[in-house]
């Protein structure tokens, strides 16, 4: 269905959310033109109406607003500043918005590239999982030039449940998706051991689950991390271990680059590192709850 | 049944009151005689020792703030274990330590009588309603017997075990839980204000996503926006003594917690400041000194 204010978007990254990201833009009857380094990840979406573009450059090519979600720093530093990137390729008054989780560092230096050729450039990361972004429920946290941010505007209403602004330049949006992380990875630690405790005092730990989740904590974060810690279903992975350090490491250079100390960051890095070390990088990062409790002797 | 009431605070009033609106014969003591008036007003018996309320009661509630204040009622020569009669129950509804919690059980069993732990969870206001979590642990035998005065005081009642510990353990494993989300809280929002972010943001993603529903984020997140750490819910010193507790009952169980210990540290960090009578919220203006932020 075409719309009456429809863009000619362009979308770079084609993973599990990059993917789900674009059959909601496609089904607001937006034009949607994608690419993706490994080939063959945009059959369905042609399908449903997308062009398969064979380069960054024709992905770019006549379009307002260009997304990048890709895994990483370097990656995004690959599609943004390399010969046939982004910035070579963006069209004359085009926005590259960035929704993937990055570095405020690489944020920085790729809003600094951008700034030099005359380009605009925001950044939108999000929060959910691929089922969210199929449906079109995540959280948006933006940030960038106002003028900017009004353009994507019809494109985070169908992509997302709730856009937070985050101010006007693309790294205060990272700074508070990073922050937010920071804080969920901090909840995460902090049941792991409190499940540690009542274990050594005789507790099942169903009935630390339920008092917490029913008090204080009667929330997402702790009813679905705590459930994996009870259950300790740690193969069936939302997040992996490996991930969360990856995510700590960005948070913890963030940190770094502010002066800011974060000890309850410091205590759960450690923690998500020496699971990897006892070979639970590839598990849900709940498994932190596990490393806690080899800690404790109870493993 | 014939129970008894020690430490009418503003949570032990409330849980009071209950017990007798549930038609229970209740007698009440507490060191402050003025604390019991309107107790006796309601028909309550009014005892004017520990010894004298304890010799005819088949359950004593204890709800008392300090550890030292339950030793010296329950330990002391007129105390609870010298006055209560044998198969009579002691209640222990205060947060204490597991150290307490160990020594009333083994006193109390060579008097021949029971320990239930039964901490609670809520706010004076909750205590006054009846909408308490309660957190029970001790003998089954006991428990059931203590089961009318839980439906009374709780909206629900989480049992832990048969041993008064459990409880304890729970209870004070809850309070390190909240204590870790505040500190991590604390440090988010010196993290965001550092990138020049507004700290509501933050609050916004916080309680609009993952942590949607969950008082403690939304409550104290919403005093660390505001920085109204004056309107005192739980003070930085009444959080160090109950973290104190916690590190002890870590120590005894040999579980390393390394995110509580940045709790007490940054708590420490406020009292030190002066910032010991605010509410506990006030560790982001201690991370935020810690940041160059304050």
């Amino acid at each position: 269905m075409k719309n009456a204010h429809a863009l000619n978007v362009g979308l770079i990254g084609l993973g599990r959310m990059g993917r789900g990201m674009a059959g909601r833009i496609l089904g607001g009857g937006h034009d949607l033109a994608v690419y993706n380094r490994t080939p063959g990840k945009d059959t369905d979406l042609i399908k449903e109406g997308a062009l398969s573009a064979p380069s960054i450059a024709a992905a770019c090519e006549g379009r307002e607003v260009v997304i990048t979600m890709v895994t990483d720093d370097a990656a995004l530093r690959e599609v943004t500043l390399s010969a046939g990137g982004v910035r070579k390729s963006l069209a004359n008054g085009a926005v590259h918005l960035t929704m993937g989780t990055h570095s405020i560092a690489c944020i920085q230096q790729i809003a600094a590239a951008h700034a030099e050729s005359n380009q605009t450039f925001a950044a939108a990361p999000v929060l959910g999982r691929p089922d969210l972004a199929a449906n079109g429920q995540l959280g948006i946290v933006a940030a960038g030039p106002r003028q900017a941010l009004q353009k994507c505007e019809p494109l985070f209403q169908v992509m997302g449940r709730r856009t937070f602004l985050a101010g006007d330049r693309p790294e205060h949006a990272m700074a508070a998706k990073l922050a937010n992380n920071f804080v969920l990875g901090c909840a995460i630690q902090a049941m792991a051991e409190g499940f540690s405790l009542v274990r050594k005092y005789g507790v099942a730990p169903q009935v630390f689950y339920e008092v917490m989740t029913e008090s204080l904590f009667a929330a997402p974060a702790y009813k679905v991390y705590g459930k994996i810690m009870v259950d300790e279903a740690y193969d069936k992975v939302g997040f992996t271990t490996l991930l969360g350090l990856k995510d700590f490491n960005l948070i913890m250079a963030a940190a770094e680059q502010a002066r800011v100390p974060l000890p309850s960051g410091n205590a759960f890095r450690d923690r998500l590192l020496s699971a990897v070390a006892h070979g639970d990088g590839e598990k849900d990062w709940a498994v932190v709850a596990r490393e806690q409790s080899r800690a404790s002797g109870l493993e | 049944m014939r129970v008894g009431f020690i430490g009418l605070g503003r949570m032990g009033k409330g849980m009071a009151h209950r017990i007798h609106g549930g038609g229970h014969d209740l007698a009440v003591y507490d060191v402050l005689p003025e604390a019991t008036a309107e107790f006796g007003a309601a028909g309550c018996g009014v005892a004017r020792s520990v010894a004298e309320l304890c010799g005819d009661r088949e359950i004593v509630i204890t709800m008392l703030a300090e550890e030292t204040a339950v030793h010296e009622v329950a330990f002391g020569p007129s105390g609870m274990c010298a006055s209560m009669p044998a198969g009579a129950i002691h209640m222990a509804c205060g947060t204490y330590g597991v150290g307490t919690i160990r020594a009333l059980e083994s006193a109390h069993a060579k008097a021949r009588q029971f320990l239930v732990a039964a901490p609670v969870l809520g706010r004076p206001d909750l205590a006054a309603a009846g909408q308490l979590g309660m957190v029970p642990a001790g003998p089954d035998e006991a428990l059931r017997r203590c089961e009318p005065l839980f439906q009374l005081m709780s909206r629900r009642t989480f049992y832990a075990g048969p041993k008064p510990e459990s409880a304890t353990a729970i209870k004070l494993a809850n309070n390190a839980v909240l204590g870790c989300a505040i500190t991590a809280m604390a440090e988010g929002f010196s993290l965001v204000r550092k990138f020049g972010v507004d700290p509501r943001v933050l609050y916004d993603v916080m309680t609009e996503g993952l942590f949607a529903g969950a008082v403690a984020y939304v409550g104290y997140g919403k005093t660390m926006v505001e920085e109204t750490y004056d309107r005192v819910g739980s003070p930085v010193t009444i959080g160090l003594k109950d973290a104190s507790l916690i590190a002890a009952a870590a120590e005894i169980a040999r579980v390393p917690m390394p995110s509580h210990n940045v709790y007490i540290e940054r708590l420490l960090g406020a009292a030190a400041h002066g910032d010991g009578g605010l509410d506990q919220a006030v560790l982001a203006r201690e991370q935020a000194r810690r940041s160059g932020l304050a």
